[in-house]
């Protein structure tokens, strides 16, 4: 049978919290260049605490949520790089991938790495953002 | 990075006005390394969140034809994964509006980088242990009392599990094991976990019974020592007190340890040495000769053997016969398709114990009977059937 830890902390404290921000549909970017190192958007509160997303020419208006039951954010640790354990929603669970001789080299392993007790949801739809407003005549 | 300036602009486009929002404007960028393979979301239940703020640890175990299930020190949960059709990120350095000081006068940036992102998450819901694997891996090989004196005990080449062998295959928290291995009446000898067999468990629970009843004590008080001093030539000392501890409860009086000895769980080990010997039994006959085995001063009472025996009122004459919890199916369904090919109609007294460890959490037997079976009258009884044809 496998066995794969969660390691809690090394000294008994608790992960930090981090805030999470749910989004509908996809973030792409205007030219497929991949997120990584990418500008998204800003982040703004209005003085009654209501969170404003500006993400290209969209304006989302979201609300500030308690989470009813929270989420821990688990970073995978793999001390076997060779293996391709496939992308983390396949692994691990049911159809295994993994391997299961358990003296070999490849032990998975995960950490907590935090706790997110609230999020930041923007669920209406965007307003579109118009740049140019053509002057009455 | 983008400046003030910049923002400021994106600000008047969006005709937002500056003075009706709060000074702190994250600008969100993604990191360079971010990925969504990286980080995954678990949703916690309040418990297991607490176990984590402590610093915890957990354990996901699974085999390859097994569910995976994650544990605590002594908690199993279901792990299931749950997809939204919402993209999640994760802001780390990302403040909310009761975090921020608002003490500066201007607006200010604060460049804060998103660190992964996923669509999907792992459930979890408190799982009733996968534990019948546990009794089926110690019976593999059960103790049958010390090797006769010249031989060597017979099991050298079977195998034998300590509690970390046991933590490896069974899907249950190490808390949950150990309550388990103290139901099924296993002990450790030579530090392996082993069942005993069932006839050499009798033969150790007939042996302090008839202690008892030759030295006529009060089966409330039952002296370890003199038990040990009398019963040695016969069985390892260690064998005998753990018969004690599984059919009595300890405890010291004048310096001196007595066990009183539950009259339950003694008339209901008797009553399972006498069933195991036939299919069925005559209620009467059944009832006189176990009332007669069990030690004086104790009350045999047929509500003893819920869960582990059946009576049959409908047949003449009344019969009873054995029918152990334990030996049925774990899985929901098949364990009442199973009970409902035993017999096709059951009363709810009758067939609550055979369904109350199925009960998850919060959950009814009375709802697991709705969802699971169907209800009808009979000569003014509610009884319970099979939702389906059944062939019995």
């Amino acid at each position: 049978m496998v066995q794969i830890v969660v390691r809690g902390s090394v000294d008994g404290s608790s992960p930090p919290e981090w805030l999470l921000v749910e989004l509908q549909g996809e973030v792409i970017t205007r030219h497929n260049s991949g997120l990584a190192g990418n500008v998204m958007g800003d982040l703004l509160y209005t003085k009654e605490g209501v969170p404003v997303l500006i993400v290209g020419h969209h304006i989302l208006y979201g609300k500030q949520v308690k989470l009813e039951k929270p989420f821990a954010v688990l970073t995978k640790h793999s001390s076997h790089s060779q293996d391709s354990l496939g992308s983390h929603d396949n692994s691990v669970i049911t159809q295994v991938p993994m391997e299961t001789n358990q003296q070999g080299p490849t032990s998975t392993s995960y950490s907590v790495s935090a706790l997110i007790k609230r999020k930041l949801i923007f669920k209406t739809r965007p307003k579109p953002i118009i740049t140019n407003v053509p002057k009455k005549v | 990075m983008r400046t003030l300036e910049e923002v400021r602009a994106t600000l008047e486009i969006a005709k937002l006005k500056e003075e009706d929002l709060q000074k702190t404007i994250h600008c969100l960028s993604f990191g360079d390394n971010v990925s969504s393979a990286d980080y995954c979301l678990m949703e916690l239940d309040d418990t297991l969140c607490k176990h984590i703020e402590a610093g915890q640890s957990l354990v996901i175990r699974g085999d390859k034809d097994e569910r995976a299930v994650l544990c605590s020190g002594d908690n199993t949960y279901d792990l299931k994964i749950a997809d939204t059709s919402n993209l999640l990120l994760f802001v780390p350095g990302c403040r909310t509006p009761d975090q921020l000081t608002n003490s500066q006068d201007s607006s200010h940036v604060a460049h804060t980088q998103i660190w992964g992102f996923c669509n999907s998450y792992w459930e979890l819901r408190k799982h009733r242990p996968k534990l019948k694997k546990l009794k089926k891996i110690l019976m593999e090989n059960p103790y049958e009392g010390p090797a006769i004196r010249g031989q060597e005990e017979n099991t050298e080449n079977r195998v034998k599990y300590t509690m970390e062998d046991l933590l490896e295959r069974i899907q249950a928290s190490e808390e949950e094991i150990k309550t388990h291995l103290e139901t099924i009446h296993a002990c450790q000898i030579d530090g392996y976990w082993r069942v005993l067999d069932f006839d050499y468990e009798m033969k150790l629970l007939g042996h302090v019974t008839q202690l008892v009843d030759s030295e006529s004590w009060s089966f409330n008080k039952v002296p370890l020592q003199n038990s040990l001093e009398e019963l040695a030539p016969l069985e390892p000392k260690e064998m005998i007190e753990h018969c004690l501890n599984c059919y009595g409860k300890r405890y010291n009086e004048n310096d001196k340890v007595f066990y009183a000895l539950h009259e339950d769980k003694v008339c209901r080990g008797v009553a399972l040495m006498l069933l195991q010997n036939a299919v069925k039994f005559n209620l009467r006959e059944f009832q006189e000769v176990w009332q007669q085995s069990v030690p004086e001063g104790m009350s045999t009472r047929l509500d003893q053997l819920k869960s582990v025996a059946l009576v049959d009122r409908t047949s003449r004459p009344e019969t009873i016969c054995l029918l152990r919890v334990e030996d049925l199916p774990e899985d929901t369904l098949e364990r009442f398709n199973h009970l409902f090919t035993l017999r096709e109609k059951w009363t709810e007294d009758d067939i609550t114990p055979y369904i109350q460890d199925l009960c998850g959490e919060k959950q009814t037997t009375g709802a697991l009977l709705t969802k699971y079976a169907r209800s009808s009258m009979q000569n003014g009884i509610k009884v319970f059937n099979s939702r389906r044809p059944v062939a019995t």
